[in-house]
């Protein structure tokens, strides 16, 4: 157990003393991922409620696909966007690869189907008699919507945090996309897996528990709007 | 002379299922109608058709001498002069005020015009200083004020309410008896779905007697 505790100790010992390797690692999870939640945010949530709202041919397909895409696992995300980003891939001209940009791309493609989905979900699990009351109310179809979206929102929020918790914890598109360059593309699951294989087992607990806190906020925040 | 509404071969089917079927009905303008009938006799449906909520499967419906087409850009200008009051209705989570504003924002109007009218609306249906409050913490009868109101406020020329006084206690639809023939008054049309036995008698209102999605 000694290891255990002094590992703790020296992983509170670097938290403490602002690090400047454990804070960039911190500040780099934490951007990239913010950035694709706002991107996945601005795709999934309209997707969501345009195939919840929309009366299309091949929209059972459409939601077959969507809970299909909720399972893809990390590294085949990566896998798919490295050989677009690749130097010999469709896209390998950008020079994307190993960068934060190619992380983005690859949370987006993780987050997107979440947010979409717990949308749908909000929205089938929502009053029948929104839309109908606004109609008669003299609101088009678009606003509508929006009046509608705005009823769910605390549905919506939920979807976005449950997409951040998703791609702030994930390691395969990290590692792939990021190459887990330091002082980069390091993030605090990419850091922990290779700190941890280089014995360096305090340093990882330090980041993991930054990652355990902001799980923390998440579910709090959550909690919070569930009892609103 | 021209009907202010009136309903030619309507028919409304689910499946297979007749939910509705009307050969000819029309609607005078600056009166009160009650549609009786028992639970299913296609009430509700025959107001939702009417509010232009629900395309019928068949049939032709005119409104102010203008044949309805179901389109959206039409409905929508069309829903500018009709109001459904739901039987249970949808009350939005916000304040009081918040939801009677809602369809005067839908209609541009500006806020200061908003503020008198919200008033006036409250006042209507005695629910004056209830504007802050919470739309969802009120009780049923009050809630459902709070959507008869929030109709009123549009002053639409054709005022449909399903079952409007279900939740009401008995103060609160002696009021709603005295307000009905106020807005005929001012030009309101209004047509009533109504299980109340004597209601439509007390407003001397036109009754139209429904069974199984017919007129009896």
């Amino acid at each position: 157990m000694d290891f255990i505790f002094d590992s703790l100790k020296t992983a509170f010992l670097l938290i403490l003393s602002w690090d400047p390797e454990v804070y960039k690692t911190v500040w780099t999870s934490l951007y990239v991922s913010l950035i694709a939640i706002v991107f996945s945010t601005v795709a999934g949530v309209p997707a969501g409620m345009a195939i919840g709202l929309g009366q299309f041919p091949g929209r059972r397909a459409v939601i077959t696909l969507l809970n299909t895409l909720m399972a893809l696992p990390t590294v085949v995300i990566g896998l798919v966007v490295y050989g677009f980003f690749s130097r010999s891939g469709p896209m390998g001209q950008f020079g994307l690869l190993f960068t934060p940009a190619a992380m983005v791309v690859g949370q987006i493609i993780l987050a997107t189907p979440i947010i979409a989905n717990y949308t749908l979900g909000a929205l089938s699990a929502s009053d029948s008699r929104i839309m109908p009351t606004a109609l008669t109310l003299g609101a088009s179809t678009s606003r509508g919507a929006l009046l509608l979206m705005q009823e769910i929102r605390f549905g919506v929020m939920a979807a976005i945090i449950a997409g951040f918790g998703r791609i702030i914890a994930e390691v395969g598109v990290a590692m792939m996309l990021g190459g887990n360059i330091r002082g980069y593309t390091r993030t605090m699951t990419t850091a922990i897996a290779l700190e941890t294989s280089k014995g360096e087992f305090a340093f990882g607990l330090a980041l993991g528990i930054f990652l355990l806190s902001v799980a923390l906020l998440i579910n709090m925040f959550l909690n919070f709007l569930q009892q609103r | 002379m021209t009907p202010f509404l009136a309903l030619h071969a309507i028919e409304k089917r689910y499946n297979s299922h007749l939910a509705l079927q009307l050969e000819e009905i029309c609607f005078e303008s600056r009166k009160i109608y009650s549609l009786v009938g028992s639970n299913g006799c296609g009430k509700s449906t025959l107001l939702q058709i009417v509010a232009l909520l629900l395309n019928p499967t068949f049939g032709e419906m005119v409104f102010q001498g203008e044949k309805v087409v179901w389109k959206k850009k039409n409905l929508l200008r069309l829903r500018q002069d009709i109001t459904l009051v739901h039987q249970s209705p949808y009350l939005f989570s916000r304040s009081v005020r918040h939801n009677i504003a809602y369809g005067l924002k839908m209609r541009g109007t500006n806020s200061k015009d908003q503020h008198r009218l919200i008033h006036d609306a409250l006042e209507m249906v005695g629910l004056e200083g209830f504007g802050r409050r919470n739309a969802r913490e009120l009780s049923g009868g009050e809630q459902q004020r709070v959507a008869i109101a929030r109709a009123l406020v549009l002053r639409p020329r054709l005022l449909l309410l399903d079952e409007p006084t279900s939740n009401m206690d008995r103060a609160s639809i002696e009021a709603f008896d005295k307000l009905l023939p106020l807005l005929v008054e001012q030009g309101m049309t209004i047509i009533q779905a109504t299980h109340s036995p004597d209601q439509p008698e007390r407003l001397n209102s036109t009754i139209i007697r429904m069974e199984d999605g017919r007129l009896a």
